[in-house]
């Protein structure tokens, strides 16, 4: 037995208003916890939704650009080092760092021109499923190519080169069959035609080969730097390049939702807060001739502090606990629940339950400072005296 | 033992001055009893309340064991509330929330050290010596006025304190209880303890080793 035994006689005691007090600190929990939970699985499911919507990182070869001049004659820029990369070797060492399971996608192009009925036009070999993922928003009058030697043109190219679905033409050295034609996209993949990667590589005799692998990245769980530092690592003689305007456009979707649910969260544990410590509060008023008993007793300030602090700390840990388990069974039904959030698991965190507990302990002791400062600084002459 | 001279005190409340001693003085000799009697009004409590160091004088001195406790730093002050000097109040201030053993274990649960078995069995003790042996378990609700005040004379007896300090004692008592309480410190006085008692009731002082008598904040 020691000063520990008031506190907890006292919750014991006044169990009916402790019992309240827990339970609308662990409803507060709960819901923070349930709620940002529930935030980590929408906004992977949101980000993840929304790599349907473009790459973020781009891997290149390393090259440097020379602008050659001689006796007045310019030779235009010439580009030094390797000119492209092996798909196989750098898809693999992209799919093997560290971060590996935030890189959603990999689509590695292959780029290279052509001549159809006299007009030059763009050709991107492609990995036609890898595209797909990152090109959520393709549409397509046609088929997409089922077969090696189809062709997906572009709106623009199309109409340029008079293609319709079912025309064949030369690329490099073999014949194509345009399969589709992409709806226009007001982007770069209206004026060129797509094939598939095996294709093209042995129609452009570069087997095996890949001008540059888009990435898609979530960056929720890590910055979007240390993904690219990792494959630039994992790549040396490539260039790794984070498209920052579709990383912050991709993170401002992301970052709304889980800023709109920790404002909420932060209300919810400011109402708790002000419950604890408007509770503890009306308790030492309420027991102040008990704290003018304890100071006459020779009990110092530290410590009558020390029984107030120790009822939120109690308070706290159970509410932490309590929350904790009750919000994650709830995120799970709410999970369950939302579509977006199709195929997520959420795992029980023994780690998540610990540090919920010390810093709702944290948070409870810190509502509970300014009463138990006050109970600490009662005079027992003052609370003693005046009766 | 315990010295106090001259000792002054003037209560403030929004710029009204209330004076309550106007030069207190009392000298109280080890194992003496001494009551402190008075009117209501005549400064006894307050007087008291200084000697037993819950309330500053704004002058005068106050000696304990030849050591001048007028401004003792806040921890040598607790030390000495704890180990030297015991109250009795009029109202008994059980916390509702400990058993009657517990309330008189009450001096020593200032800190995180457990409380020793040779403590318990002495707070058992001085439950029966009070006549309240088998009623430890007992919460202060569930016991009468005058038991709980005998608990806090436990509580008090348990420290084995060297001056007991008394407001009152059997103020919220009936006749018969406070009479049973009054013959408890009495045999205290006999037992080597100082008690220092504060009573408006001459049948109750007398039963002290000397009275003393305040008026307007002085001796009589």
């Amino acid at each position: 037995m020691n000063i520990l035994v008031i506190p907890l006689r006292n919750l014991r005691m006044k169990w009916a208003r402790s019992l309240l007090l827990l339970l609308v600190f662990t409803l507060g929990v709960a819901s923070i916890v349930a709620l940002n939970l529930v935030s980590g699985v929408v906004g992977e499911s949101l980000e993840r939704k929304l790599v349907a919507y473009g790459a973020n990182i781009l891997v290149m070869p390393r090259t440097e650009k020379l602008t050659v001049s001689y006796g007045g004659f310019s030779m235009g820029d010439m580009l030094l080092g390797a000119s492209d990369l092996d798909e196989a070797r750098t898809m693999e060492r992209i799919a093997a760092i560290h971060h590996g399971s935030r890189v959603s996608a990999i689509a590695p192009k292959l780029v290279s021109m052509a001549r159809v009925d006299g007009t030059a036009v763009g050709v991107i070999g492609v990995r036609w499923e890898r595209e797909m993922a990152i090109k959520g928003y393709w549409a397509v009058d046609g088929e997409f190519p089922a077969r090696e030697d189809g062709v997906l043109a572009g709106s623009r190219a199309a109409a340029s080169l008079g293609l319709v679905p079912g025309d064949t033409l030369s690329l490099g050295s073999r014949t194509a069959v345009v399969t589709g034609v992409l709806r226009p996209t007001g982007g770069d993949d209206d004026s060129v035609l797509f094939t598939g990667m095996d294709f093209a590589q042995a129609a452009f005799g570069r087997p095996g080969r890949a001008d540059y692998v888009e990435v898609a990245a979530l960056c929720a769980g890590c910055p979007i730097e240390e993904i690219v530092d990792q494959i630039a690592e994992a790549l040396p003689g490539a260039e790794v390049q984070a498209l920052q305007s579709v990383v912050r456009q991709r993170m401002y979707s992301v970052d709304f939702v889980q800023r709109l649910i920790l404002s909420v969260s932060l209300i919810i544990l400011l109402i708790a807060c002000a419950m604890v410590g408007a509770t503890m509060l009306s308790s030492v008023n309420e027991r102040i001739r008990e704290i003018g008993l304890l100071r006459s007793l020779g009990f110092s300030r530290p410590g009558v502090f020390a029984i107030f602090c120790f009822e939120a700390v109690v308070l706290g840990a159970a509410a932490g606990c309590l929350g904790y388990v009750a919000g994650h069974a709830l995120s799970l039904r709410v999970i369950g629940a939302l579509d977006i959030t199709e195929g997520a698991t959420l795992a029980f965190s023994a780690a998540g339950l610990a540090l919920t507990c010390l810093l709702i302990v944290a948070v409870s002791v810190l509502s509970a400072f300014f009463p138990a400062w006050k109970a600490s600084s009662v005079e027992p002459s003052e609370a003693l005296i005046s009766l | 033992m315990l010295e106090a001279a001259n000792i002054i005190k003037t209560f403030r409340t929004r710029g009204v001055e209330s004076p309550a001693l106007a030069g207190a003085s009392l000298t109280v000799a080890p194992g003496e009893f001494v009551a402190i009697v008075g009117r209501s009004g005549s400064g006894k409590t307050t007087f008291l309340n200084i000697l037993s160091t819950l309330l500053t004088p704004d002058s005068g001195q106050l000696r304990y064991k030849g050591e001048d406790i007028t401004a003792l730093p806040p921890a040598a002050l607790n030390r000495l509330r704890r180990e030297d000097f015991a109250m009795v109040f009029q109202f008994h201030y059980l916390l509702p929330c400990l058993t009657a053993r517990e309330n008189v274990l009450l001096p020593f649960l200032h800190s995180l050290a457990p409380v020793s078995a040779e403590v318990r069995r002495r707070a058992d003790a001085c439950l029966d010596r009070v006549g309240l042996g088998g009623k430890g378990d007992k919460l202060p609700g569930h016991l009468s006025g005058g038991e709980q005040q005998r608990v806090a004379i436990a509580r008090a007896l348990v420290k084995r304190s060297a001056v007991l300090f008394a407001d009152e004692p059997t103020g919220n008592l009936d006749r018969t209880t406070g009479e049973s309480v009054m013959d408890l410190l009495a045999d205290l006085g006999n037992d080597g303890l100082s008690v220092v008692m504060v009573t408006h009731d001459e049948a109750h002082a007398a039963r002290a080793h000397r009275t003393v008598h305040m008026a307007d904040g002085v001796m009589a």
